[in-house]
């Protein structure tokens, strides 16, 4: 298994030069972070801040208008396959059993067709999915399909592991469920996790930090470090720990959402705003 | 107390346990068993409605003596002939127009901008009886099988076209970034991801190639031609020979369900998966 790699986010900046009113868009102003390699970070923020163009950004599937991004020791510049991504949408392909899905992007690398087999069933026992590897997709729950997912990009045993809200379409207690199987799944594998989300206390039961990023154009307004127990579980929402780190986080994004609705209620430009840190 | 006896209601149990072990033999009968079962039927009526005069047989010959004419056109080689010039020049212009169709249909898919620009001619084509072009190419080309051929394959990849670019346009976009995601090269996308993904509405616009080129095809052959299943027809109308020219129509529809049995048989091997689903 490779080694889990450090994220360097270096005076990152994104402007799209067609907005939706014909200017140029700032989607991304600063970004100046550093992850250390192991750990699971959380972002969280209103609704298109610029969460996913972040995440975009350290796949190498986008390319900052400023700044770099170095994963390890690698400037990034293209895809990669040290760099795994799961999507928000349902991305298992149809017309592929469960196990030719996981094998995917092993195909996709030209490994031995053996070995493909051997990667595909130890990651699926991973997940949880042993035993599934005949079935398609569309015998599956949304959630054993989100595993699938995940296990397809586990396969290529990526240095750095990234989650645009995987759990998006999920019910709420599949992703109970499937959030605890990801958090074991990184303490198994040691990989370096961001992981966009919406849900803040979906964050706090998974991270080691949470990133509050503002509205348009983005920057991380608040880095907080969740000092929860390591082998934590659902059982410490509630705590007086969880809703202290639950009110900082919201305190930070509920001015931030309200930002971005006034924003897109006036369809003003930005407004001046003061940014803290602690 | 009175105490049911549930063997006292005979009738009850022999219907709840012999419905599944007596089945009536016409409901085992597999789909392609209930397609004979049709023709022959088909036939049945056919014969008995020209024996019994329901039908002037001016109009509609006797069944058998379609099948005598059919077996004196075989006898006189002529079948074999005209037979082979049509699967020829319908096979010729679905393949080209297939590809063709395929093509533009990626270029549309990939450059947008050109699809938008093309696409109000590309569907009114498809409107347009095409066959009214033939004297023209008649012209230009002569009497011979290339302008039957070439006017055939365009009626063929204007509805392969429009299915092959909705079809990838279609494509689920979170599978483009998928294969972006894992590096993957832009022929495994195309084939390992876009041809799959699209597959449905490719299986569409293949089926609807193999029709247009065979009615063309055989339109052409009706107007002027040498050879061919509809020069044949138009030449045995012409002479009054009702059963012949009959025997060609059947022979017609035959090698239309052959064409596109073996396109559907053929397009279910290569994407078992997609298009069961």
């Amino acid at each position: 298994m490779s080694e889990a790699a450090d994220v360097h986010i270096n005076d990152v900046g994104v402007t799209f030069p067609d907005g939706p009113d014909g200017r140029p868009l700032e989607a991304i102003r600063k970004i100046d972070e550093h992850i250390e390699a192991g750990s699971f970070v959380s972002i969280v923020g209103p609704s298109g801040c610029g969460k996913s163009t972040l995440l975009s950004l350290v796949a190498g599937m986008q390319m900052p208008t400023r700044g770099e991004i170095v994963i390890g020791d690698r400037r990034v510049t293209a895809p990669d396959r040290s760099v795994g991504f799961v999507f928000q949408e349902e991305s298992t392909l149809p017309w592929k059993t469960v196990e030719e899905n996981v094998s995917f992007g092993l195909r996709l690398a030209g490994v031995d067709r053996s070995e493909q087999r051997r990667i595909a069933k130890e990651m699926l026992q991973l997940v949880g999915l042993a035993g599934f590897e005949s079935a398609y997709p569309s015998e599956l729950s949304g959630g054993m399909r989100q595993r699938v997912a995940i296990a397809r990009t586990l396969a290529l045993d990526p240095t750095v592991l990234l989650m645009d809200e995987p759990f998006g379409a999920l019910d709420q207690q599949t992703r109970l469920l499937i959030g605890a199987e990801v958090r074991r799944i990184w303490r198994d594998t040691n990989k370096t996790v961001m992981f966009v989300t919406h849900d803040i206390q979906e964050a706090i039961l998974l991270s080691e930090e949470v990133w509050v990023m503002s509205f348009r154009p983005a920057e991380v307004v608040d880095v907080i470090q969740i000092d929860l127990p390591p082998d934590r579980d659902s059982s410490v929402v509630g705590t007086e720990r969880f809703n202290a780190l639950f009110g900082r986080i919201w305190g930070t994004v509920q001015g931030e959402a309200m930002h971005a609705f006034h924003v897109l209620e006036e369809g003003a430009g930005e407004g001046d705003r003061h940014h803290s840190r602690t | 107390m009175r105490v049911t006896d549930i063997t006292a209601v005979p009738e009850a149990t022999e219907l709840a346990g012999g419905r599944g072990s007596r089945r009536v033999w016409w409901s085992r009968l597999p789909p392609a068993g209930w397609t004979g079962v049709l023709l022959v039927a088909f036939i049945a009526f056919w014969q008995t409605s020209a024996v019994a005069g329901w039908v002037p047989a001016a109009i509609v010959p006797r069944f058998d003596e379609v099948v005598l004419a059919g077996i004196e056109e075989i006898e006189a080689g002529l079948f074999v002939e005209n037979l082979a010039s049509t699967v020829i020049a319908t096979v010729a212009a679905h393949l080209v127009g297939s590809m063709v169709g395929l093509v533009v249909g990626v270029l549309f898919w990939r450059k947008e901008s050109l699809g938008r620009m093309f696409e109000p001619y590309l569907v009114s084509f498809y409107a347009v009886p095409l066959v009214v072009f033939y004297p023209v190419a008649l012209v230009v080309l002569g009497i011979n099988d290339w302008p039957i051929i070439i006017l055939s394959t365009v009626m063929a990849a204007i509805p392969m076209a429009l299915n092959a670019w909705n079809g990838f346009a279609g494509i689920p976009p979170v599978y483009l970034r998928l294969a972006d995601s894992l590096t993957a090269s832009s022929r495994q996308t195309f084939f390992q991801v876009a041809i799959p993904a699209a597959a449905p509405l490719l299986y569409t616009g293949t089926m609807l190639a193999a029709i247009y080129a065979l009615i063309g095809v055989v339109a052409m052959e009706f107007m002027v031609a040498r050879n061919g299943l509809g020069s044949r027809i138009r030449y045995l109308y012409e002479a009054f020979d009702n059963p012949g020219m009959y025997f060609y129509i059947v022979s017609t529809l035959a090698v239309s369900i052959l064409l596109v049995g073996l396109l559907n048989v053929l397009f279910r091997r290569a994407f078992p998966r997609v298009l069961a689903s």
